[in-house]
């Protein structure tokens, strides 16, 4: 703990006692022994106070006295300005993480100022918390006090006779408890006389009583009086009192009772008469299986090695080039192991044999299966070569094409350079004409042609050479929608 | 040794008696407690459903909080909530260090989770989600929650 008492202890009664207690037997002593003095005070500083979180209560306590945090009831109760209430100790420990001036109710979250806000619980409390009946911490020693926590410090401290303190003898460091205090230091070695193991003197006792395999004690069930050795026997196969269940159990009889009563059950019980029998059955098949898994386990690997003997001396009775080894649970290189004699195997007959022979699998769906699998792998290898075959056509075929089209633009390039010499000769004609025709009548023709031109500007497509006529105008139009043509 | 001593206590008490919805399953030690909660009223997302939850305690116990994560095997799901991971993290401010207090016990914890699963009407996980259960490698308890929903 940081700080050793941020809380103040509220009417700590049981400190103020504990100190004055543990004063007195010292003055006491001080007084009638002051030889021995050293020696007790040792022995009672070794006493420690019980602890209250760690007591065991005779009866369920009271859930409103419970600690929230340690889920004990209270011990040094405290209250917070919210009426919850806490152990001190608790309180502290949920604390510890947090800094001074951040501690909260943990029930409810409210700020704590500091020590102003911790408050002694009612007096009330304080009685029902002392009330509650507790067994001393010794009781696994073997103590049975049981009484009222106010007084378990005094018990425990005074005149519990199982609290343990230091052995009187000055050179022996080990504990003893105060009721063998006066039998001086009990720490040596003796041996059980009844079963010749060694063991402390202080034990011995409880040795004796207790544990000790030679000794007599009685059965729990039939108090029959035998020696602790045999006492699991006599409970397993004799003791009429024990419960068991019907020899008939293991082909379904419920019967369930006393070791006396279903002796007498199974006198006429028929599944009992029975038992022995199936129990051998039982045991027979479970040892015939014990046998049987190793001698599948050889089985399959001679198979194995057979398959791939027959592998190595007919590569060509592989099923598929692709593997080497072979797969023994294929059907094909199955019947070849199974159904021919290996140096016979005529290669012909691998297939035929394959339609009509009846492998040896273990099922006709397995059979079915493989064969499936083989089936697969064919069709997706036809369907690769497919893809292939398809691609190559498409590529040829693009081939041809683009020569065939290479040859059309030669050609169509060809046209044009005819058609422009066409052109070309066609208005130098035209031309020869209108000037011979202008020389005779050169007025009229003059507003013709002008009219011509603005109409075939308006008309026509742009790449037209030359001045146009007015008789040339429709034939060229009709030669010029011929060209188009045969672009297309 | 307290957090021996508080849990033992606990232990105690829920083999005796436990709310509905509620059972212990596994209690060997004191560390590793493994539980499993239903949600018992008509919720149609969590309807016949068993989640288990792993508690894991501290030495500081019950000062420091628990963790507790959801488990996911064969027969238990993670169940669909915008605050439960698909890890099994649980994203609740009383189980973070600034929400928890000694007071609460195991039992309250589940009864929170069954309250928390009984409330919730999405069935979705929460924003990030495959992202957080990728790349997590912290436990639990280190992880910061923001805690912005007051709905749950």
């Amino acid at each position: 703990m940081s700080s050793p008492s941020p809380i103040p202890p509220p009417n700590d009664r049981r400190n103020s006692r504990a100190s004055t207690n543990g004063g007195l037997p010292n003055e006491a002593d001080a007084l009638s022994e002051p030889s021995e003095l050293r020696v007790r005070r040792k022995s009672k500083c070794l006493k420690v106070p019980p602890e209250m979180s760690a007591l065991e209560y005779a009866s369920r306590p009271d859930s409103n006295l419970v600690c929230l945090i340690c889920h004990a009831p209270f011990d040094r109760p405290v209250q917070l300005l919210c009426e919850h209430y806490f152990c001190r100790e608790c309180l502290e420990h949920a604390w510890a993480p947090q800094s001074n001036n951040r501690k909260t109710c943990p029930t409810c979250r409210r700020h704590v100022e500091g020590e102003n806000d911790i408050r002694p619980v009612p007096k009330i409390i304080e009685t029902m918390l002392d009330e509650l009946v507790v067994k001393c911490p010794n009781s696994r020693t073997g103590c049975t006090w049981v009484d009222h926590r106010v007084n378990v410090h005094d018990h425990v401290m005074l005149y519990c006779e199982y609290t343990p303190i230091e052995c009187p003898a000055a050179d022996c460091r080990l504990h003893t408890t105060q009721k063998d205090f006066h039998k001086g230091c009990l720490h040596y070695t003796v041996g059980c006389e009844d079963c010749h193991t060694s063991l402390m003197k202080r034990d011995l006792e409880e040795h004796q009583r207790y544990l000790c395999l030679n000794r007599t004690t009685s059965c729990a069930l039939c108090e029959a009086v035998l020696l602790r050795l045999d006492l699991k026997t006599h409970i397993n196969n004799v003791c009429p009192k024990h419960v068991i269940s019907c020899q008939g159990t293991i082909v379904g009889c419920k019967f369930r009772s006393e070791r006396a009563d279903v002796t007498q059950h199974e006198m006429a019980c028929a599944m009992a008469t029975m038992a022995p029998h199936f129990r051998d059955q039982q045991a027979r098949l479970e040892r015939h299986e014990a046998r049987m898994e190793p001698l599948a386990r050889k089985v399959g690997i001679l198979e194995d090695g057979l398959a791939n003997i027959t592998n190595m001396l007919y590569p060509a009775n592989a099923n598929d080039a692709s593997f080497p080894v072979a797969d023994h649970l294929d059907p094909n290189d199955a019947a070849a192991d199974f159904r021919l004699p290996p140096a016979s195997f005529p290669h012909g007959a691998h297939g035929s044999d394959n339609s009509s022979n009846e492998p040896p699998f273990d099922s006709q769906v397995h059979h079915l299966l493989t064969l499936h699998e083989n089936l697969r792998e064919e069709v997706s290898r036809i369907s690769t070569t497919l893809t292939e075959v398809e691609g190559r056509t498409n590529m040829m075929i693009i081939n041809e094409s683009q020569r065939n089209k290479d040859e059309m633009l030669h050609t169509n390039a060809a046209i044009n350079n005819m058609r422009m010499q066409l052109h070309w000769l066609m208005s130098a004609t035209i031309h020869q004409r209108t000037t011979s025709a202008s020389t005779s009548t050169s007025r009229p023709s003059a507003s013709t042609s002008a009219g011509t031109t603005g109409r075939s500007t308006t008309q026509g497509p742009s790449s037209r050479p030359g001045p146009s006529g007015t008789l040339p105008a429709p034939y060229r139009r009709l030669s010029d929608s011929n060209r188009q043509d045969t672009k297309l | 040794m307290f957090a021996s001593r508080r849990l033992g206590k606990e232990l105690t008490k829920m083999q005796g008696q436990l709310p509905p919805g509620i059972t212990l399953v596994e209690a060997d030690n004191l560390e590793n407690w493994l539980l499993d909660i239903q949600v018992l009223d008509a919720n149609p997302i969590y309807a016949g459903e068993t989640y288990r939850l792993k508690f894991t305690f501290s030495q500081n116990y019950p000062i420091e909080a628990p963790e507790v994560v959801f488990v996911k095997d064969d027969t238990h799901s993670i169940p669909w909530h915008p605050h439960i991971y698909t890890n099994g993290i649980i994203c609740l401010d009383l189980l973070d260090r600034s929400g928890w207090s000694p007071v609460h016990n195991v039992e309250s914890v589940c009864v929170s989770l069954q309250s928390m699963l009984t409330s919730n009407t999405r069935k979705e996980r929460p924003e990030g989600d495959e992202n957080f259960v990728r790349y997590n490698t912290q436990r639990p308890r280190d992880i910061n929650f923001v805690f912005h929903d007051n709905k749950v």
